[in-house]
């Protein structure tokens, strides 16, 4: 690790590279101002960028993000860190905020690297591939997903087995196994959070059976499914490869549930499962698909067109939470209900089920700023002081926030949610001078 | 036509209801339940009718009984609904509506009446010792233990215990008639033929004597058979106990209180024995689940299972104290504390008998019985 932190300034810090963070920080600098981007990941588009289509209008999810991702790559007055982390922030006064930065090692210098891949097709380790949620493989050296950007290499550590043959494979010598983490101690006048929201865990519910039965499995899972650059060029189930035709989906799985510890609706997984069912009924025209809800929240500009389109399609809509999943021997999986609208408990066959996994809080959420508190609402998301009048405001004077990380919303909310966000910001620091 | 009665969710307050009407209708409850089948299907209809006050609808709904209240539904419901407990307060507010003299809705609704009655009740057997006891003698059996029957011969407290039998037996069953009414007579248009209220009555023996409904109580999630639960056996102990020691006060008090005292391998010893074993075990183990509040099924309690369960625990102790006692010769020992057991034990059948709590004895398998009737009844049409 270097001895010295290095130093920058910018006028406004962008924590987490999602939509609502990159709409952000778009918006600032095409505005004139300089912007510091900190991502997580090694790639910024956080969740949408792996999406397959968006409701209501079933647009292409990449064809909408890579284009706003390159933009912002690209974009002179936009500084972007991937694989970094925000250790913590000290606000120093009124426009002066000091955050301490750490960027991990990538093993790969990035400005050198041509995205060629000859380095990932000379590595030898396999291992599961996070991006496509372990439906296949990757290698240890790799470009994290087709449409990645940076789309650059990186080196996964902790499975490198140090063969060196990536190293001879790479054309332009950009494999640097000496790399080590920079921090970097950076001087903004504005912070915009937008890092985002988790997806429950199923596994916190084992009447499910998530983790234990594989033919259960999460909507972002079947999202990757359905993606373009999905990892089969059709739907199949994990369990023995089969195409299903017997689906099940079942919605408020971690949400509306004070068991779990989350009794708030979280607002977009009602229109996803519907999407989603709607995108199989085109990729498996013979598939059944049931949709088991406790209500259907359709509250969105054309969202109930969009459940009344899936309800034509021929989508089941089947009134009653699932109570119960138990697998059978053939990988196919009992689900017990009760139908609301019969008064009677009930029994289906499916033989693969999609939990509508809900949207909770980022836990990172709490652990930026030293000598101030931000104020988080009490499941977690950062509270909006003054949610009516200035929805983008935060606790913390000059800090604001964007998208998800104040709570569940779709992407369009999402991206308005940044827009706000970058106009006060930028009001904000134009106020103060 | 339904009629709504909007004060029906406060009315089941009063029976220890609470929280009903967080339900936003999900159903989880009903799919977890493992004794809820497509004939069947609670509780997630009874929470809902509480919700919308549809009194008549859960008067002539016999799912209370068929809940065992294993407290899955509780457990997992995600609005804290708390499910098993509305079930819970249905039986207690179903006992008052059977009750055709309304005293069974006064002692559940009134601690003024619940104890003001075994006060009541109490007084009258100690106001018949005080007039009616016969000498007090201190002499000694040739076997060293207590004249019992000369201070209260069994003959003359056997004419109460027929008096007491017979008041049971016509609450209870004209409750049972009532409740038969209710249930099975609102099938309007159905007929059911003579011969089922025969074949079907194997259902009331077998689940009256086995109470296996409780077996099945928690085993979808477990996926096990049944669940050989301690509750089951250990209510079962204590419900056999009951019955046993019933059976020797009312219908053979001439042998049960005797005043030879014989080897405990005789009957009338070991059938004590095990009767007050069961009833003793039972009460400590309900005791002890209600104080510490562990599962689901003992977390709440309404006044009235504790008065219950502190009857029948004074009933139990002093019965044991007589008989020590009485086999050790202490006569005046002998003679109070059989005064009081008879104090506490009189009341306690009168009440909680017909009116109250015991009376799940009852209903519940008859509550069987009627469903599998009007079942069969119309598979049969």
């Amino acid at each position: 690790m270097t001895e010295e932190k290095k130093k920058a300034s910018y006028d406004a810090l962008v924590i987490g590279g999602g939509i609502a963070g990159g709409e952000a920080a778009l918006n600032m600098a095409n505005n004139g101002f300089t912007v510091l981007l900190i991502e997580k990941d090694l790639s910024i588009g956080g969740k949408m960028i792996h999406l397959s289509k968006v409701f209501p209008t079933l647009d292409c999810s990449a064809c909408i993000t890579t284009p706003k991702v390159s933009e912002i790559s690209r974009h002179p007055l936009i500084t972007i860190y991937t694989g970094s982390e925000v250790r913590n922030i000290n606000r120093l006064s009124d426009t002066l905020f000091e955050a301490d930065i750490i960027k991990h090692p990538r093993y790969v210098t990035e400005e050198d690297c041509t995205g060629c891949q000859l380095c990932e097709q000379a590595c030898p380790v396999v291992v599961s591939d996070q991006y496509q949620f372990g439906f296949v493989g990757r290698k240890a050296a790799y470009i994290p997903f087709s449409i990645a950007s940076p789309r650059v290499a990186a080196i996964d550590i902790e499975n490198c087995t140090l063969c060196g043959a990536c190293e001879k494979a790479c054309p332009t010598k950009c494999i640097d196994f000496t790399q080590q983490s920079i921090e970097y101690l950076v001087r903004v006048k504005t912070v915009i959070i937008a890092t985002g929201f988790n997806l429950f865990d199923p596994l916190k519910i084992p009447r499910f059976g998530y983790g234990r039965y594989k033919n259960v499995i999460t909507a972002m899972e079947m999202e990757r499914q359905l993606a373009p650059t999905r990892p089969f060029n059709t739907v199949l189930r994990p369990g023995d490869g089969k195409v299903p035709d017997r689906l099940a989906y079942v919605l408020c799985t971690g949400s509306r549930d004070v068991t779990i510890g989350n009794p708030i609706c979280s607002q977009i997984c009602c229109m996803y499962s519907i999407k989603q069912a709607q995108l199989l009924m085109g990729a498996l025209p013979m598939a059944d698909v049931t949709i088991y809800y406790i209500n259907i929240r359709s509250f969105g500009k054309g969202f109930e067109e969009f459940y009344d389109q899936a309800k034509g399609m021929g989508v089941n809509f089947v009134k009653g939470k699932i109570g119960l999943i138990s697998e059978k021997e053939n990988g196919n999986l009992i689900l017990r209900y009760e139908d609301v609208n019969a008064n009677t408990v009930k029994e289906a066959e499916h033989d693969l089920v999609i939990l509508a996994t809900g949207v909770v809080s980022n836990p990172d959420n709490a652990s930026f700023f030293t000598n101030n508190s931000l104020k988080l609402d009490p499941f977690s998301f950062i509270c909006q002081t003054d949610m009516l009048a200035s929805p983008a405001r935060t606790s913390i004077e000059g800090v604001f926030v964007a998208g998800t990380a104040s709570g569940p919303m779709d992407i369009p909310d999402s991206i308005l949610s940044a827009g706000a966000a970058s106009s006060e910001a930028m009001s904000y620091i134009i106020s103060k001078q | 036509m339904a009629s709504i009665d909007t004060q029906f969710g406060n009315d089941l307050k009063k029976f220890g209801a609470i929280d009903f009407n967080a339900c936003y209708n999900c159903g989880t409850c009903t799919a977890v339940c493992s004794l809820s089948d497509e004939q069947n299907s609670f509780p997630r209809e009874m929470v809902r009718l509480s919700v919308l006050g549809l009194r008549d609808n859960i008067n002539a709904s016999l799912k209370p009984w068929l809940c065992y209240y294993c407290g899955q539904c509780t457990t997992h419901c995600p609005q804290d609904a708390k499910p098993a407990e509305l079930m819970m307060s249905l039986r207690r507010y179903l006992t008052s509506v059977y009750d055709w003299t309304g005293l069974g809705r006064k002692l559940y609704t009134s601690k003024v009446w619940e104890f003001g009655t075994i006060i009541f009740l109490s007084l009258i057997i100690l106001a018949l010792f005080v007039f009616f006891h016969g000498p007090m003698t201190t002499e000694l059996t040739d076997q060293g233990g207590v004249k019992l029957n000369t201070f209260a011969p069994w003959k003359q407290v056997e004419i109460g215990d027929w008096i007491m039998a017979g008041l049971l037996s016509f609450f209870l069953l004209s409750n049972i008639f009532n409740m038969y009414l209710k249930i099975v007579r609102k099938e309007r248009g159905l007929k059911i033929p003579l011969k089922l209220y025969f074949t079907e009555l194997y259902y009331l023996v077998i689940h009256f004597f086995t109470q296996k409904q409780f077996s099945k109580c928690d085993t979808l999630e477990t996926k096990k058979k049944f669940a050989f639960s301690s509750y089951w056996v250990i209510h079962w102990f204590l419900m056999s106990g009951y019955v046993i020691m019933f059976i020797m006060i009312v219908f053979f008090l001439g042998w049960f209180q005797t005043d030879n005292i014989y080897h405990w391998t005789h009957p009338q010893r070991f059938l004590g024995y095990y009767a007050t074993a069961g009833l003793t075990v039972g009460v400590i183990y309900f005791f002890i689940a209600r104080i510490r509040k562990k599962d689901e099924k003992s977390r709440h309690s309404h006044v009235t299972d504790w008065t219950f369960l502190v009857l029948l625990f004074i009933t139990t102790i002093t019965g044991i104290l007589v008989h020590i006692f009485r086999v050790n010769g202490m006569p005046y020992p002998t003679y109070y504390t059989y005064v009081i057991h008879l104090m506490v034990l009189f009341p306690m059948l009168m009440i909680e008998v017909p009116f109250s709590k015991w009376s799940h004895l009852a209903y519940r398998p008859f509550a069987i019985y009627f469903d599998r009737l009007v079942q069969a009844a119309k598979k049969s049409v």
